[in-house]
């Protein structure tokens, strides 16, 4: 260990020294988790999910199934873990969402002489080096380039040549690669 | 009636946190009050160093439970819920410390959060202390979190990696930065 | 309630359930993940949805694993990472930021913009989307600009309302400077100066 690992532990000696909350902390937490919307759903789901014997009440059949259609429904609105989602179709009905800006055209280029396949791989065509669209064209002296779509906005991508080997694109800015350990590229579409 | 006087139907000192969190799911409010007991010293410490005061470390920290509880069937891994507690509590501090915007860092002794073991001459050690303190207080709070996770958590760089998305690089040049704005400040006050 | 309406009720519940666990899963994830890769990862991105964060970030860095031939540990560690950045990024920036802006602070994050670097950027853009300064500001830290250097140049180009394009053509005339030998902070901060001066004999304010 160097002087300076020895000093920086020592400092960190110091700070591990505990901390003593407030008496009440506990308490608090607690009543602030009491009354959470979540607590009475999972008492609810408990008292649901406990085996009981059921009764079925002889209905006449047109009322029951009346009943089961109008309270599968309130089922739905009044248990639904997510009652935005159950919301959406409704608001995108009365209310159409924004158009997304259109794709915008954008050129690829890659000096590869050695090269005998060149593909366009990104975020967004879901890293397919097969995906038709994105395949470059050799132009002669090694160029291969491809015009493409891109959606407007903030992308990642690569080349992948000769379907096993991948260059990130030299003229672009790189992204850093903690995952995977092959760097990509970045791409930001404005809109036009 | 404290939380520990409360009689649970298992064995709630030798229950992992899987089956904690289970019985929690289940409806069982009160055993969250486990988990409570269990890791708050631990991350108090932690939110306290990061934050300055006690008063925000107790926010961001009860503020963590909290968001655990209502987010607690999303937890992947049960047997592991302290690292994913964590994980919540190091974004809660991020926000909070956000919160506070630039308003003047003024660290404030509070003798009575820090808890000492007895020592030889304790005023000395808590003059010491407040130093280390007050030094950290002026570190990037990126610099900060990165120091703690490092040198009093003492986490592994993947480990820190996993809990604050950030590349084990960037990282490794965070605590290096801290440790020497952390020396620069202290060797103003004693030769370290 | 009586017997029989709960017993309605608690079916249809169930069947909510039973959907949900099997609406929604990505048919490239089935088609290119192992078995247990995709159930991992399927769970990371209903965690995800359930927490209104976009998806498709997350679908996209498990696509770009399998592709890369990464194993399938590897695949779920580098989904889960990013969908812990994602959490910080909606943080500092808002509930109300977009996907694009959510995609371009994480990649901000993994490049080591602290959080409160992200706040300051999104405060200089005010309502502009925050989408190209953060890709920006990350080129620029990838291309050994130091940190708060580089995140003051892109607030103070912000802050005198230079637009989209201009900074993607600043981002361009650094990259070409650097190409032919300049120091990075050297190039970028004549660059920006530039930025801001034209900016000034047009009447927007620059500092």
């Amino acid at each position: 260990m160097s002087d300076d690992d020895v000093k920086m532990s020592q400092i960190a000696r110091v700070l591990r020294a505990p901390v003593r909350l407030s008496a009440s902390f506990d308490a608090r937490v607690m009543a602030a988790v009491r009354r959470l919307p979540g607590h009475e759903r999972l008492k609810l789901w408990a008292r649901l999910t406990t085996p009981r014997t059921v009764t079925l009440m002889p209905l006449p059949w047109g009322l029951l199934a009346a009943s089961v259609a109008l309270f599968a429904v309130l089922g739905a609105l009044h248990f639904v873990v997510d009652i935005d989602r159950a919301a959406k179709p409704i608001a995108s009905a009365l209310f159409p969402a924004q158009a997304k800006p259109a794709p915008q055209r954008v050129q690829f280029v890659l000096v590869a002489p050695d090269a005998k396949k060149v593909a366009v791989v990104g975020d967004f065509n879901g890293w397919d080096a097969s995906h038709a669209g994105y395949q470059a064209q050799h132009r002669g002296g090694g160029v291969w380039s491809v015009t493409a779509p891109v959606p407007v906005g903030h992308h990642r991508y690569s080349f992948v040549v000769d379907d096993s080997v991948w260059v990130a694109d030299p003229t672009a800015p790189r992204v850093v690669d903690n995952d995977y350990g092959v760097p990509n590229s970045a791409i930001v579409v404005p809109q036009e | 009636m404290t939380l520990s006087d409360h009689r649970r139907s298992f064995d709630v000192d030798a229950s992992s946190d899987a089956v904690v969190v289970s019985h929690v799911l289940r409806g069982d409010v009160d055993a969250f009050g486990t988990l409570v007991e269990r890791y708050r010293d631990r991350y108090a410490r932690y939110a306290f160093h990061m934050l300055g005061n006690r008063e925000d470390a107790e926010e961001a920290l009860q503020d963590a439970f909290t968001r655990a509880y209502r987010s607690l069937s999303q937890c992947e891994e049960p047997e592991r819920f302290g690292a994913w507690l964590f994980r919540i509590l190091v974004n809660r501090c991020r926000t909070v410390g956000a919160r506070r915007g630039r308003r003047a860092r003024t660290f404030v002794a509070d003798e009575t959060a820090l808890l000492g073991a007895a020592e030889d001459h304790p005023a000395e050690r808590s003059a010491w202390r407040e130093e280390i303190d007050r030094a950290l207080q002026q570190l990037r709070p990126d610099q900060r979190e990165a120091f703690l996770l490092k040198y009093v958590e003492e986490l592994g760089y993947d480990e820190m990696s996993q809990l604050t998305g950030v590349g084990v690089s960037a990282l490794k040049m965070r605590v290096m930065r801290a440790c020497e704005r952390m020396r620069e400040l202290l060797s103003e006050v004693h030769s370290v | 309630m009586t017997r029989s309406l709960r017993t309605v009720t608690a079916l249809s519940l169930v069947a909510r359930v039973v959907a949900a666990q099997s609406g929604g899963a990505d048919p490239r994830l089935v088609a290119r993940l192992d078995k247990p890769t995709y159930v991992a990862v399927n769970a990371i991105v209903d965690s995800a949805r359930a927490a209104k964060l976009p998806t498709a970030p997350l679908v996209d860095k498990a696509l770009e694993g399998a592709a890369k031939g990464s194993d399938g540990p590897k695949i779920v560690t580098a989904v889960q990472q990013l969908r812990v950045r994602m959490t910080s990024a909606r943080a500092m920036l808002g509930s109300n930021s977009t996907a694009d802006e959510i995609r371009a602070a994480s990649t901000a994050i993994e490049a080591g913009v602290s959080g409160r670097d992200l706040a300051r950027v999104k405060a200089a853009t005010g309502k502009r989307a925050v989408t190209m300064p953060l890709a920006v500001l990350t080129d620029l830290i990838g291309r050994q600009i130091e940190a708060t250097t580089a995140t003051n140049l892109v607030i103070q180009l912000e802050k005198s309302g230079v637009k989209d394009p201009e900074l993607a053509l600043f981002q361009r005339n650094v990259r070409a400077d650097i190409d032919r030998g300049a120091d990075p902070t050297v190039a970028a901060q004549t660059r920006a100066r530039g930025l801001l001066q034209r900016g000034a004999t047009s009447g927007k304010p620059s500092e």
